[in-house]
């Protein structure tokens, strides 16, 4: 049940790794472009003027406070020929100097009044002479990049109706921004949406549940489909070579009961929740699915990060993608056709199942039952938060943030009101049957598996991971502390108190030659106030809405 | 007093609604648990979850009644007078008082007024109005009215007279715009600029695009028609959507 591999042939044939090989397709340099640095979310910078031997020497050179801190700073920045754009919680942009942080402008969306619940916004993309930004009322919004001026904005939802707001940051593929969408815990039916990025007209939209007629419709019961969640509230992944865009879908909706919605008929079950799809970057038609999580009970949403690898499998270059959900467990795919290579669990508490085929059948599912609570690690909250892992080609290891995080869960047959909560149980926060919960950072082998090294943390991390061809991993925790770890062994070889917790995700740049270490701080957040139950002291972890920006002294060489 | 109170004097207690304390607490208690117990949020009995806990805060009832409808702005406490029926509303208001050791009001159903109920078939037109399963292909794309919609056109100031009508409204407002060497149908928001907007029509849904001035030329007239924005509807369906509209709009 706790075993560190279920394929063990395949662990053991893909041991004999050797380098990986295309190493710099998903590194940055000197911008930061890219939500996920590239659009490959490897969250690794080429950069090495800051490494293991001169990290201690990191100081803070500027900082800039956006004064919108009340959920905290989520945001990933952007950078690009030294401009660096920031979005906050309730979707204000900001572009500033990457070297002084002196603000050069300011875009203050309007947002609604009475605007409450779970704002939040993650990022933003940056080309073709524009920033475009999700907003809470489901707003896409382009932002003229020199000026700041509002170039367009569509509502790609009714928010007043669906229950659902853009969390996340957009993806700009080519000619086209395409955006994801938060919701999956409403009655509502996700999708996907592309514009063309020059005049914000509608290119495609791909529900993730698929209607009456359509390939899939039959692996939900009655109209189940019209409410069944799949929300795409984390931000994809892109292939240029491949023309595809791959995306993660969220949870079945009601999250813990399914007995109104699985129809037990056709392949998978509630298509194509808890899947990773891999759409036409053209069209937004479907090119291959694989369904991680059939028939979701856990709301183990699978709507998080896709990274984009090339590495040997079974002695193959394969071009690989590596996608995390909230149960814990990795999956390999080929992302040429969704082959299914392998799984492996990335947390040490996973009761949900007792184990998974060789060709990822789920095995032993332990569900949530309506008369008494059920004891399921992990909890919702996830083996992993939206917080996104970082992946180095120089070690060949994916760097990630794991939360060992249980629940007490009740299923409860439940009506959907279109746009209104839909859960279909409740469930408490706790931690694993043996003891406290804890949290970890661990350095993978992304393909095998294997656990290169860990740091265990006593509260919950959901900072990003990055790191960078100074051999570093840098995250920061909730505490408010922001660090750098030796990203081959795993020793903290720097630390820094930045005053308030860490929410976002950092990132590193260069201007004339000097290398910069950016991250977001301030706590918040509807995860970060859930840890109060199991952590009372969790009430004292600071707000803020802080970007601090780090960098060697400039006599250092 | 409180406000609530003297509302009393002017209403009459509603038979749907659970009448003596032990029905209120548990309807209380099942909203509760369905809306707020939930692991993102409160917990179980008042408990703390993700948000804080509500059970022997001291909290009266004035408090709890206005937090429960008009939520906390900037924080994840939303309005449930948006979104929950009245009966679900006051009953779990009650039930929060009750976990801070106020005594509800003996029959607090009584003294809210009822809100306005649509007849049926004004009822179905306004899911029709706004139905999801139709895309961009609905009316609330662009219309605004009884809190839902997107309002790109104006606030509907009269009700065509039947179907017909509907299908065939003119629409002198739509414009043609050039601009960047592509023209389209426009609905202007300003023309003047310096900076001009207007609202994108060639494609569902509308964007809402800015241009510096001189950039962009109007003409009078489109090839813009209502009618097509409804093909998806039978002359039944509008019918039943007029029903919604004369019921809520008001000349």
């Amino acid at each position: 049940m706790k075993k560190r591999f279920l394929l063990p042939l395949f662990a053991l044939l893909s041991a004999i790794l050797t380098a990986p090989a295309r190493a710099q397709d998903g590194a940055t340099t000197a911008n930061w472009p890219s939500y996920g640095g590239t659009d490959f979310a490897w969250r690794y910078s080429a950069l090495d003027q800051i490494n293991t031997s001169n990290v201690k020497k990191l100081v803070p050179v500027w900082q800039f406070q956006t004064g919108d801190y009340t959920q905290g700073l989520q945001s990933t920045p952007i950078v690009i020929d030294g401009v660096l754009y920031l979005s906050t919680t309730h979707s204000q942009v900001f572009a500033l100097d990457a070297v002084t942080g002196k603000m050069l402008w300011q875009y203050k969306y309007p947002m609604p009044r009475g605007a409450g619940g779970n704002i939040q916004n993650r990022g933003l993309a940056v080309g073709g002479g524009k920033v475009y930004v999700g907003t809470y009322d489901d707003y896409v919004v382009a932002i003229d990049q020199k000026t700041g001026a509002e170039a367009w904005k569509v509502a790609i939802a009714d928010s007043s109706q669906c229950g659902c707001s853009i969390t996340s940051a957009p993806l700009l593929v080519k000619d086209k921004v395409v955006v994801g969408i938060a919701g999956g815990d409403s009655a509502f039916r996700g999708f996907i949406t592309a514009m063309d990025a020059k005049t914000g007209r509608l290119a495609w939209r791909f529900y993730t549940i698929p209607a009456p007629g359509e390939k899939g419709n039959e692996t939900w019961k009655g109209d189940s489909w019209k409410y069944g969640g799949g929300a795409t509230w984390m931000t994809g992944s892109f292939d240029p070579a491949l023309n595809l865009v791959y995306w993660g879908t969220g949870n079945a909706a009601s999250d813990m009961y399914a007995g109104d919605r699985y129809s037990g008929e056709g392949e998978g079950a509630n298509l194509y929740t808890g899947s990773v799809v891999a759409l036409d970057a053209d069209t937004g038609k479907l090119k291959w699915y694989y369904q991680e999580i059939p028939k979701d009970v856990w709301d183990y949403d699978s709507a998080y990060e896709c990274l984009l690898i090339d590495r040997q499998v079974r002695g193959v270059l394969r071009k690989l993608l590596v996608h995390i959900n909230k149960s814990g467990y990795a999956w390999v795919l080929d992302r040429t056709n969704g082959e299914f290579l392998g799984a492996y669990p990335i947390v040490d508490n996973h009761t949900w199942l007792t184990g998974m085929t060789e060709d990822g059948k789920i095995l032993g599912r332990i569900e949530p039952v309506e008369d008494k609570p059920t004891l399921i690690c992990p909890g919702p909250d996830g083996g992993k938060s939206w917080n996104q892992v970082a992946y180095s080609p120089r070690t060949g290891l994916m760097y990630t943030p794991t939360l060992e995080i249980c629940s007490d869960s009740v299923a409860r047959e439940q009506t959907p009101v279109e746009g209104r909560g839909f859960l279909g149980g409740t469930w408490s926060h706790r931690g694993p049957a043996n003891g406290p919960a804890y949290s970890h950072i661990d350095a993978y082998d992304p393909v095998t598996g294997k656990r290169v090294w860990s740091m265990r943390y006593k509260y919950a991390l959901l900072a990003s991971m990055l790191t960078t061809a100074g051999d570093l991993v840098f995250t920061g925790d909730p505490e408010g502390n922001f660090f750098a770890l030796d990203a081959r062994t795993g020793q903290k070889l720097w630390s820094f108190q930045t005053g308030a917790g860490h929410r976002g995700s950092a990132i590193s740049y260069s201007v004339n030659g000097r290398q910069f270490i950016a991250t977001p701080t301030g706590w918040g957040s509807i995860a970060g106030r859930a840890l109060t139950s199991i952590w009372p002291e969790a009430e004292n972890f600071r707000l803020g809405s802080t970007l601090m920006v780090f960098a060697l002294p400039e006599d250092t060489k | 007093m409180r406000a609530r109170i003297l509302l009393l004097l002017s209403l009459a207690p509603v038979a749907a609604f659970p009448q003596n304390a032990p029905a209120l607490m548990s309807r209380g208690l099942d909203v509760y648990n369905k809306s707020c117990a939930t692991g993102y949020c409160h917990g179980v009995k008042g408990t703390p979850g993700g948000a804080p806990r509500l059970a022997a805060r001291g909290f009266d009832d004035a408090y709890i009644s206005q937090t429960v409808r008009n939520g906390i702005p900037g924080t994840g406490m939303p309005a449930f007078g948006a979104t929950l029926d009245r009966a679900d509303l006051l009953a779990v208001i009650a039930y929060v008082d009750s976990l801070n050791g106020v005594t509800p009001p003996p029959n607090p159903f009584a003294m809210q007024p009822e809100p306005r109920k649509l007849p049926p078939d004004a009822q179905h037109g306004r899911q029709l109005f706004a139905e999801q399963v139709r895309g961009f292909q609905r009316c609330s794309t662009c219309h605004r009215v009884d809190g839902i919609g997107i309002a790109v056109a104006l606030p509907f100031s009269s009700v065509p007279e039947n179907v017909a009508a509907l299908r065939a409204l003119a629409t002198p407002q739509v414009e043609t715009a050039t601009a960047q060497g592509d023209s389209f149908p426009v609905l202007p928001l300003n023309k003047v600029g310096p900076q001009v907007k207007l609202y994108d029509l060639k494609t569902l849904p509308p964007v809402e695009r800015s241009f510096a001035k001189g950039e962009v030329t109007f003409k009078e007239g489109s090839n813009w028609r209502h009618e097509a924005m409804l093909a998806g509807y039978t002359d039944q369906d509008l019918d039943a959507i007029l029903a919604f509209l004369r019921a809520v709009v008001k000349p």
